[in-house]
């Protein structure tokens, strides 16, 4: 059974980027959304296991996803995929609960290490 | 749309690589400054030469601008402005780990101008596999109406010009300045040539 | 990638191929033979190398030189600032810059033009390059690039283009301003003091009977008084205000901050020293006189002009009440 995943990014490069580095047979059940807003629709109205989630983004940006999944009180495993890399920001999405948070461009071992690491695959 | 439009891919992708170099590079000046640089996301928009014209030369209060020139491998090559406003010159020196006295204010401008140039475009340049080397960075002399003459004057015709808002906050002051980056019209041709090589990894 | 490297295998088996070693002897005479100064500083800023075009301006003997940190071996650097500078380029691994126009020069080397420039030193544009190595050790390579020769004609072009822009002030007879420069000047001091509403005042003043000057001594004759008038009415002013000539013998002075009774005591005072001025021509006695017209600034002018068609009115009414006086625009009013 391959768990439901939700790619959140406003780049479609990005999102490209994600899909390809996860294992083959979860491709058929990876959800996309394009900003914060979208992300926080899917996740009320589906039950999403693992969420990759951008940073900045318009709108709700990863911060206000972050908070939405907290106030909503949600079981999502998140992995912020960001290119702001700077330690504080890594502290902060930690801090709201977020599991890894990789830079980008995400590399493909990397995101696999982490599934591995929390027990997801 | 003309042949130097970029497509839709093409623009998300430069501004994702864009938005990675930015990142890349504030982590770095952060470190070096040793303070934590606070990121707004880098606006970027591509405009028409014409455009950028006016609008820079409807800008009041700017007091510096510099500019310096980079080129690389497959023919990708430009020149980039960094524009400061009146109020973000003061405390350069400060910003930089300088004693004020230790150098003058057009120093500040260039030096800073320089690290903000550099660290940016080689994080983008690694991210395409190339290397980039760097022009003196120069103050244009006499802001005001200078501006537009350069850019009327510079060697090469470009029809399309990268416009990247920086806008960086160092912890208990903030500092603003705006890059942007011209890219003439043959370059354009070899950064779209390399977006699609980087978008057919995908 | 593979074009990023300058060493490579010919394509072509019948090219010779280079080996390394040939490669470096061929590249470190490149550098010494470069008329640019080499220097390569350690991580810790030791000097690891530099080439011949240093050492022959230094003077200094390689022995003494390699390993020595650079700081001892140039003492005139300026430490706290280079080291914040170098320390830049080894933790952002970018280049940085410093040009001869924000420093004249870094390093205190002798040019080869000795005569015709100002500093006994040679102006520098200097570059800072990360270098990387497989050894993981960082370096910096600093590249003296001599730039007297521009230096030297950018300060001459400099000077030259403010002896131009001076020359095109002055009034080649009396050295006083010309027309254009005093009607620009006015057009400034007439904005900026509706601007600020602060007070303005025009003196306008021309020679009497200077026609009559000229049939009598001469054309030279003549210019002489001009020159003398004129740096006697110079002598008087402050260095706020602004004397220029108007036209053949008439002089026009803006007051900055002035009232009426300002300007009028200082137009008094000038008729007063020209009338009491003997000026000498080939041993001859002149007595000449001036009339003077005085203008305020009032809310009524919408432009500067208006204030010199005031202040000239005043003028015409001195010379029409018998020349050697002075008369104010609001007298002809009443």
């Amino acid at each position: 059974m391959s768990p439901s995943v939700l790619i959140c990014d406003d780049s479609n490069m990005a999102r490209k980027q994600v899909l390809r580095s996860l294992p083959q047979e979860w491709k058929d059940s990876v959800q996309i959304a394009c900003n914060g807003a979208e992300a926080l629709t899917i996740l009320r109205d589906n039950s999403i296991e693992i969420l990759f989630l951008d940073l900045t983004m318009p709108g709700i940006d990863g911060i206000g996803v972050l908070q939405g999944i907290q106030k909503l009180n949600l079981d999502c495993s998140v992995f912020v995929i960001s290119a702001d890399i700077q330690p504080e920001m890594q502290s902060k999405v930690k801090a709201l609960g977020a599991k890894e948070f990789m830079r980008k461009p995400v590399q493909s071992d990397a995101l696999l290490n982490n599934l591995q690491q929390h027990g997801l695959i | 749309m003309n042949e130097f439009h970029l497509t839709e891919d093409q623009q998300d992708c430069l501004q994702e690589l864009i938005n990675i170099a930015m990142g890349q590079a504030s982590d770095q000046l952060a470190r070096y400054l040793d303070t934590f640089v606070y990121l707004k996301v880098p606006s970027i928009e591509s405009v028409e030469a014409s455009e950028l014209m006016i609008t820079l030369s409807q800008r009041k209060n700017t007091i510096a601008v510099v500019s310096q020139g980079f080129f690389g491998y497959e023919g990708i090559r430009g020149e980039s402005l960094l524009i400061y406003q009146e109020e973000d010159s003061g405390r350069i020196a400060d910003l930089l780990g300088y004693e004020p006295d230790e150098l003058s204010q057009d120093e500040q401008l260039i030096d800073i101008s320089s690290i903000l140039t550099t660290t940016f475009l080689n994080v983008f340049a690694q991210q395409i596999d190339n290397q980039l080397s760097y022009n003196a960075p120069k103050l244009l002399p006499n802001v005001q109406e200078i501006l537009s003459e350069h850019l009327q004057q510079m060697p090469f015709t470009w029809n399309l010009a990268l416009k990247v808002n920086i806008n960086y906050q160092v912890t208990d002051y903030s500092f603003n300045c705006n890059m942007i980056i011209l890219i003439p019209e043959t370059a354009i041709t070899n950064i779209k040539y390399v977006l699609d090589r980087v978008l057919e990894e995908f | 990638m593979s074009n990023n490297k300058l060493f490579t295998t010919p394509i072509d088996a019948n090219v010779p191929v280079v080996n390394e070693l040939v490669f470096e002897q061929i590249n470190s005479q490149i550098t010494d033979q470069l008329n640019t100064g080499v220097l390569v500083l350690d991580a810790d800023f030791n000097i690891v190398l530099w080439n011949r075009f240093l050492q022959v301006h230094t003077d200094k003997i390689t022995d003494n030189i390699i390993g020595k940190s650079i700081f001892t071996a140039f003492p005139e650097l300026p430490q706290r600032w280079l080291s914040r500078k170098l320390s830049s380029v080894l933790q952002l691994n970018t280049p940085s810059f410093c040009s001869w126009q924000q420093r004249h020069h870094l390093f205190e080397l002798p040019h080869t033009r000795p005569i015709t420039t100002d500093s006994e030193f040679m102006a520098q544009n200097c570059t800072f390059l990360p270098i990387e190595s497989d050894t993981r050790d960082r370096h910096i390579c600093i590249l003296i690039e001599d730039v007297t020769d521009a230096c030297h004609y950018q300060m001459q072009l400099q000077k030259t283009l403010a002896e131009i822009a001076q020359i095109s002030r002055i009034d080649g007879l009396t050295q006083i301003y010309n027309r254009r420069h005093w009607q620009d000047s006015l057009e400034q001091e007439y904005a900026k003091a509706r601007r600020h509403d602060k007070k303005l005042s025009l003196i306008m003043l021309d020679l009497d009977h200077f026609k009559l000057l000229n049939d009598n001594y001469g054309h030279q004759g003549g210019d002489m008084v001009l020159i003398e008038v004129s740096a006697l009415i110079s002598a008087l002013l402050r260095v706020e205000d602004t004397f220029g000539r108007y036209g053949g013998e008439e002089f026009a002075i803006i007051l900055p901050e002035t009232d009426s009774a300002g300007a009028m005591e200082l137009a008094h005072r000038i008729c007063r020293v020209i009338a009491t001025t003997p000026l000498t021509y080939n041993s001859q006695v002149i007595n000449v006189t001036v009339s003077l017209g005085v203008a305020q600034l009032s809310c009524n002018e919408s432009n500067y002009e208006e204030l010199i068609t005031q202040a000239d009115s005043a003028l015409y009414q001195a010379k029409s009440q018998g020349r050697n006086q002075v008369c104010s625009a609001p007298e002809l009013v009443s």
